[in-house]
C-alpha cells in the first residue's frame, strides 16, 4: 500500500488562507463547510512597567490544517456504516456517500474536526486529498495555490524527510491516530497541549 | 467565547432518545418480573401485558426522535456492518433486537391463545435485551478521542438514569393498567429502587463533573462550554426529588393487602394515582433531560474538536 502526507513548513506559513479558499472554491462548498481550516495560535502578553516601558512577548504563528489520512484513523473505527473507509491501495480517508447516514460520530470523534456532516448533502464530507489529481501526477488544490509554497504533498517517505511529525499546538499528540502531517515547526511554535497559546480565531474556525 | 449550547442542541434528538428510551426499555423489564417470576394471576399478567405499550412507545418515541439526526436514513441498513466494532452500531442493534422482541411479544400477547410459558421464555430474552440496549446506549459515544465522554461515569450515569426514571414509568403503567399487583409492597419495592439509583446517580454525576471540568482542548475547556453544570445537576436533584417525594405520597395510599385491588381500580382516587404517578415521571424525566443536555454540551476531544 501506498500511502500521502501532507507537509507544512510553519516558518513559511503566513495564514494568508488562500489555500483554504481555492479548496472551498475547487469543490464548489458552502457556507460553514471547509475541507481545510487555518488556525491562528497565539499566546503572550503585553505589559506596561512602572516606568511605563510597554515590552511584550506575544507570538502568533499559523497551522494550515486538513485531513491528515492518519495511520490509525478514529473516524473509521466510529463509523457504524463503514462508510468512511481507509482506501487499501493509496491510503486516503474518504466517505462513501452511498453508505453515510450522515450520524456525525466521525466528526465528533476526529481530534482534527476534519470531517462534517453536510447538512445540505446530508452525509459527512471531508478532504479526500484531490485523489484523482494526485493519482494523476497532479497535486492538490491547497498545495498549488499556497503562494508561500509552504504546503507541499507526496509520498509519506518524500514527506517524512522533510519535517518532523506535526505535534505542536494547536494540535493533539499524534499518538492518538498517527497523522501523515510533518511540518517544520516555526520559531515560536509550541509543543502540543501547550497551554502558552491559543487558538485566537475560533469562531472562524469551529 | 464558545458555548457549548450550539452543540447539544444540533443534537438534541439524541438528548431525547437517551433520556427517554433507557427509562422506556428499564420498565418493560420491571413489568415483565410478575411474569417471570410467577407472582400474577392471568388476569393481571393480560392487564400488564395490554398496558406494557406504555414504556414501548416511551422508547419507540426516543428511537423516532434519534432516527431523525441522521443526515440520510435511506441507509440506515448499513449500520449492521459494524457490529461488534462501532459503539454506534452495537447500539442501534440493541436497538433493533429490544424493541422488535417487545413489539412482537406484545401484538403476541393478544392471542386467545397465548401460552404463558412462551410468554414467560419471551420475556426473558426481552430482559436480556432491555439491559444489552441500556448498557450499549451508555457506550455509544464512547470514544477513545472524545475525552469528556469516554470516562466511566457516563456510560454508568446512563445506566443509573435508567434505573432512575424506569420503576416511576412502570409504577405509572401499573397504575393505568389498575391491576392487583399495585400495592404499597410492590410500590415501595419499585420507589426503594428509583431512590437508591438517584443517589448513586447523583454521586456519579457529582464526579463526573468534577472530572470534566479539569478537560480542555486547545479550542475551549468543558468549565467553558457548560458553565451552569453545577446548577444542571442542582435542578436534576430537586426535579427527580420532588417526583420521588410525589410517588411515594401516592404509592403510601395504596393498599398493603393487594386483594384489595378492586377499591383502587374501582374508586376515584385511581385517577389520582395515574395524574400524580404520571406527573412524577415527568419529572424525573425533565431532570434526566437537563442532564444529558449537558452531557452532550460538555463534547470535547483531544485536539480541536468542540
Amino acid at each position: 500500500m501506498s500511502q500521502y502526507a501532507f507537509y507544512l513548513d510553519m516558518s513559511r506559513c503566513t495564514g494568508c488562507k488562500t489555500c483554504v479558499v481555492a479548496c472551498k472554491d475547487a469543490y464548489g462548498l458552502d457556507v460553514g463547510v471547509a475541507f481545510r481550516r487555518v488556525y491562528e495560535v497565539v499566546g503572550g502578553s503585553t505589559t506596561k512597567d512602572e516606568a511605563g516601558c510597554i515590552s511584550s512577548d506575544c507570538i502568533v504563528y499559523y497551522m494550515s490544517l486538513s485531513c491528515n489520512h492518519c495511520a490509525k484513523p478514529v473516524c473509521v473505527e466510529v463509523c457504524p456504516t463503514r462508510a468512511m473507509h481507509k482506501d487499501p491501495d493509496t491510503g486516503f480517508v474518504s466517505v462513501d456517500t452511498e453508505k453515510c447516514i450522515g450520524c456525525g460520530y466521525c466528526h465528533l470523534s476526529c481530534p482534527y474536526s476534519a470531517p462534517q456532516v453536510d447538512p445540505r448533502k446530508g452525509h459527512s464530507v471531508k478532504c479526500h486529498g484531490c485523489a484523482e489529481s494526485v493519482l494523476a501526477g497532479d497535486s492538490p488544490v491547497c498545495v498549488l495555490s499556497c503562494p508561500a509554497r509552504a504546503l507541499q504533498f507526496g509520498p509519506l517517505e518524500q514527506m517524512r524527510e522533510k519535517g518532523v511529525v506535526a505535534e505542536v499546538a494547536p494540535l493533539p499528540p499524534a499518538s492518538h491516530t498517527l497523522p501523515h502531517l510533518f511540518v517544520t515547526p516555526c520559531r515560536d511554535a509550541q509543543p502540543s497541549e501547550s497551554d502558552q497559546v491559543v487558538v485566537g480565531n475560533s469562531a472562524e474556525v469551529q | 467565547m464558545i458555548s457549548g449550547f450550539e452543540t447539544a442542541l444540533g443534537e438534541i434528538t439524541l438528548v431525547l432518545f437517551t433520556t427517554l428510551a433507557p427509562t422506556g426499555a428499564l420498565a418493560v423489564l420491571c413489568m415483565g418480573l410478575p411474569l417471570i417470576f410467577g407472582s400474577a394471576t392471568d388476569r393481571d399478567i393480560a392487564r400488564l401485558n395490554k398496558y406494557l405499550c406504555i414504556p414501548l412507545v416511551v422508547s419507540m418515541v426516543g428511537l423516532i426522535a434519534s432516527a431523525t439526526h441522521l443526515g440520510n436514513p435511506a441507509n440506515a441498513l448499513y449500520v449492521f456492518a459494524s457490529i461488534g466494532t462501532s459503539p454506534l452500531s452495537n447500539e442501534v442493534f440493541a436497538a433493533v433486537l429490544f424493541l422488535a422482541s417487545t413489539g412482537l411479544y406484545w401484538l403476541y400477547s393478544f392471542s386467545e391463545k397465548a401460552h404463558r410459558t412462551l410468554l414467560r421464555i419471551w420475556f426473558i430474552v426481552i430482559s436480556f435485551t432491555a439491559i444489552a440496549f441500556v448498557v450499549s446506549v451508555g457506550f455509544a459515544y464512547s470514544s477513545r478521542t472524545i475525552i469528556s465522554w469516554h470516562m466511566w461515569q457516563a456510560p454508568v450515569a446512563v445506566m443509573c438514569n435508567a434505573l432512575v426514571g424506569g420503576p416511576l414509568l412502570t409504577l405509572m403503567s401499573y397504575a393505568c393498567a389498575g391491576c392487583q399487583l399495585l400495592n404499597k409492597r410492590k410500590g415501595v419495592q419499585l420507589l426503594v429502587v428509583s431512590v437508591g439509583a438517584f443517589l448513586v446517580n447523583a454521586i456519579v454525576y457529582v464526579l463526573q463533573i468534577r472530572d470534566v471540568f479539569e478537560l480542555s482542548n486547545s479550542m475551549a475547556s468543558v468549565s467553558e462550554l457548560v458553565p451552569l453544570y453545577w446548577w444542571a445537576l442542582f435542578a436534576f436533584v430537586v426535579l427527580v426529588g420532588a417526583a420521588l417525594v410525589l410517588a411515594w405520597n401516592m404509592i403510601k395510599r395504596l393498599p398493603a393487602d393487594p386483594h384489595e385491588e378492586a377499591i383502587v381500580v374501582a374508586s376515584r382516587s385511581n385517577m389520582t394515582l395515574i395524574v400524580g404517578l404520571c406527573v412524577a415521571t415527568i419529572l424525573c424525566l425533565a431532570g434526566i433531560f437537563i442532564m444529558r443536555f449537558c452531557f452532550y454540551m460538555s463534547h470535547i476531544t483531544v485536539g480541536l474538536g468542540v
